[in-house]
């Protein structure tokens, strides 16, 4: 344990502050920059470990066996809750790192989302007149919109890929980690 | 045509042998409806019937959004239940039947778990969700978005334009975008009709039932007999193909509406984090694939589609905080 610490203590300084642990969801091409078009300087399996250190768009910076390059944010997530990493709020996986206050509760007694509680729910007109009161018309959601700097943009639906991801192997899977 | 006036004991005595075929089962269903149609309507003109048409073919594609106009406001002979048991079979169902429909399912979820009592956080919501089901091809549905009071992690849709989220799920959202990525999957669920598909595919039974036994009197109850028990529709849950499209859906539309689109991959990610065992994401996990799975497929959708797309707002001074 003493020797984890130094050794944590000792790349930790090499580290950025802000960089964490993650994971490769799939095998990758480690690439120069944040640009498909970039060179490769190495290639990343999946599983891979590595340190999550930026995001740029829809790309991470990575670190991993000693080099660092750019892959799509869907190829990585940030590993299990680990205790004093950084929030790198935005990346995939990095938003668990917070306190989990909510677990506990849910634990003691949940209130009404029981397959037996939904099949017994009776009507409730009150609630839904409740509902119907906060109703946000078009005018409303365009103002906060315009107010918030959301502007509109032209984006196609995404078609159903042809290959379906071939997650079904949880031996092998990133996910399977112990500890969560 | 005559033959289809052929008594309705006979066919339901008949049911029992047919029961393990579903397809033998829904063209039954199909037989009955028209029968009965026709013969509450002596002289019909199919011309002049208005929308759903008098002979319910094989399921047809998804009717163009927005019809306008669609059949029901003007009165029809038929009585409610024969129509709505015929739309719902024949995947046509009217805007005001799914608005019905829809309803009673958000009507009876709210018996099992009410709101936050919390105006600002309900109203802001609904700003949010509304924004972004403006960018979908239903923007003039009668949106409505609710909190719901329970420390489970879930969200809902219902058909006609109904979303709901747990508090539970809400407190672990970062920003604004990660909230508007678990809206647009919902709103995905609804503008793609998923709930709809699921009534017509699993109910058959009990509609054949209702209409045989005659028993029902108001449409109320019409309509809780179609969706079975209580809010039991949601607990039952969609089939695979289904989520993985309101995923890719989600990420467009909040894309769409100026929000990161990678925050819902990013609530993916977070939720696969919890243990299976955890009580508040038993019934999400039952009714959802594994968020790992679900990250898979968004990651294979993607590729490099959204290469060129400027980077979004995470809107995270604006995201309101839960009291």
């Amino acid at each position: 344990m003493k020797i984890l610490i130094l050794l944590t203590a000792l790349f930790g300084l090499a580290l950025p502050a802000w960089a964490a642990p993650g994971v490769m969801l799939r095998d990758e091409v480690l690439l120069a920059a944040a640009d498909a078009r970039a060179a490769s300087v190495g290639r990343l399996a999946r599983n891979a470990q590595v340190e999550i250190l930026a995001r740029q768009g829809g790309w991470t910076q990575v670190r991993a066996a000693g080099r660092t390059g750019w892959v799509r944010i869907l190829s990585v997530r940030a590993s299990a809750p680990a205790a004093g990493a950084a929030d790198l709020a935005g990346l995939v996986g990095a938003g668990t790192t917070r306190p989990d206050s909510s677990r506990v509760v849910a634990v003691a007694g949940l209130r009404g989302l029981t397959e037996q509680e939904l099949k017994l729910a009776k009507f409730n007109a009150d609630e839904l007149a409740l509902l119907e009161r906060y109703q946000t018309d078009r005018a409303e959601a365009e103002r906060f919109a315009r107010v918030a700097g959301l502007t509109p943009r032209r984006v196609d639906y995404l078609p159903r890929p042809a290959r379906q991801s071939s997650d079904s192997a949880t031996k092998t899977s990133p996910w399977a980690t112990p500890g969560y | 045509m005559k033959r289809a006036l052929f008594p309705l004991a006979a066919m339901v005595l008949g049911l029992a042998a047919h029961t393990a075929q579903a397809n033998d089962l829904e063209k039954l269903l199909k037989g009955v409806l028209r029968g009965k149609g026709e013969s509450s309507q002596p002289t019909p003109q199919p011309s002049q019937q208005p929308a759903p048409p008098t002979t319910p073919s094989a399921p047809a594609a998804p009717a163009a959004p927005q019809q306008p106009g669609a059949g029901t406001a003007t009165p029809a002979p038929e009585r409610p239940r024969d129509q709505l048991l015929r739309a719902l079979i024949a995947g046509k169902t009217s805007p005001e039947e799914e608005a019905r429909i829809g309803q009673q399912i958000a009507g009876n979820l709210l018996g099992a778990v009410p709101l936050v009592r919390d105006e600002a956080l309900q109203r802001y919501v609904n700003q949010v969700g509304r924004w972004l089901a403006l960018q979908s091809e239903r923007p003039n549905l009668a949106w409505r978005f609710g909190v719901l009071d329970s420390e489970d992690i879930n969200a809902f849709a219902a058909p006609g334009g109904y979303v709901f989220l747990t508090k539970g799920l809400y407190r672990r959202l970062n920003n604004e975008a990660e909230l508007a990525g678990v809206l647009a999957h919902e709103i995905g669920h609804v503008i793609r009709k998923h709930h709809l598909e699921l009534l017509r595919k699993s109910r058959g039974i009990a509609a054949l039932g209702a209409l045989v036994g005659g028993r029902l009197g108001d449409e109320h109850q019409i309509v809780q007999n179609l969706i079975g028990n209580g809010a039991e529709i949601v607990a039952r849950g969609l089939d695979q193909d289904a989520e993985h499209e309101a995923d890719r859906i989600g990420m467009v539309l909040a894309a769409r509406a100026g929000y990161d689109v990678y925050a819902l991959p990013a609530v993916l990610a977070d939720i696969g984090h919890i243990a299976r065992t955890d009580k508040s994401v038993s019934l999400l996990f039952k009714t959802h694939p594994h968020p790992e799975q679900r990250l898979g497929h968004l990651a294979e959708a993607v590729g490099d589609r959204f290469d060129g797309l400027p980077e979004g707002q995470s809107g995270a001074s604006r995201f309101y905080r839960l009291r």
